[in-house]
């Protein structure tokens, strides 16, 4: 894999932050940030559920392995060259249910993160 | 020459041959692996392989000279070939030691880049991708 597509949320304060926070990070591939939902989202991928991408963050490979929620974002971490290390850390086994559990959590908390941190727009 | 002086003689030479003879082995040997590790980077793993193989000498060489001394005194053949057998089954030893370490450090090198080449989650799903330069043309 050569290169990510990140579908995230453009509503969002939290991932926005986010968003700037990966643009300095160093990679180890390349990454590609669509907004879900959008008009570009639905041209490059006509076969994906994009209800199901407004609901949390989704990463796509470039030979279209589909990755939702908690697998997005360990998928995010595994392309960054200082988190590699973690990404497999947290998907261990003994691991995965608490990382599954944390990433659900503020992803279906980010309106109100957003809020109560002032990110929000 | 006596019998002390010459064993000394004989006990280095062999020793010597010995490590020269692993030291060449590993050297050979120790570059497919390392090229792999460093994913075809042949002039890394040049390094590399060089710069272990003068930690393989420094430490055996070291060994062999500390090892020299034979704390007793030896007056016939006998008692040589035996101090011999004694001092080059123990450089032997020290040699295998090393070289199988060297041999776990290559595998963990090896296995280290490997897997890690793989993502850390299998997908949820595949989905076609519409490649944009098609789309655009």
């Amino acid at each position: 894999m050569l290169c990510i597509t990140v579908l995230y949320d453009p509503d969002c304060g939290l991932c926005r932050r986010a968003h700037e926070w990966l643009a300095e990070q160093a990679k180890l591939i390349e990454f590609n940030f669509v907004p879900c939902a959008s008009e570009e989202a639905r041209r490059r991928y006509p076969q994906l559920n994009h209800d199901l991408t407004k609901q949390d963050l989704t990463v796509i490979g470039d030979n279209g392995a589909v990755y939702f929620g908690p697998k997005a974002w360990l998928m995010v971490l595994w392309a960054l060259a200082r988190y590699r290390d973690w990404s497999y850390r947290l998907a261990a086994p003994e691991m995965l249910p608490t990382t599954r559990r944390v990433v659900s959590l503020i992803s279906q908390n980010r309106y109100q993160i957003s809020r109560a941190t002032g990110l929000s727009r | 020459m006596t019998i002390p002086i010459s064993t000394y003689l004989i006990y280095l030479a062999l020793s010597i041959a010995l490590t020269v003879w692993v030291a060449r082995t590993l050297h050979k040997n120790g570059r497919v692996f390392l090229v792999d590790v460093f994913h075809g980077n042949e002039a890394l793993a040049d390094s590399v392989n060089h710069l272990l193989v003068v930690g393989f000498y420094l430490i055996n060489f070291g060994y062999v000279s500390l090892a020299l001394k034979l704390g007793y005194v030896i007056e016939t053949a006998e008692q040589s070939i035996e101090a011999l057998s004694v001092k080059i089954g123990m450089v032997l030893l020290v040699l295998g030691g090393m070289h199988f370490f060297n041999l776990f450090v290559f595998s963990r090198m090896r296995r280290r880049s490997n897997t890690h080449q793989h993502p850390p989650v299998a997908p949820d799903e595949f989905t076609p991708i519409q490649q944009a330069a098609r789309q655009e043309a």
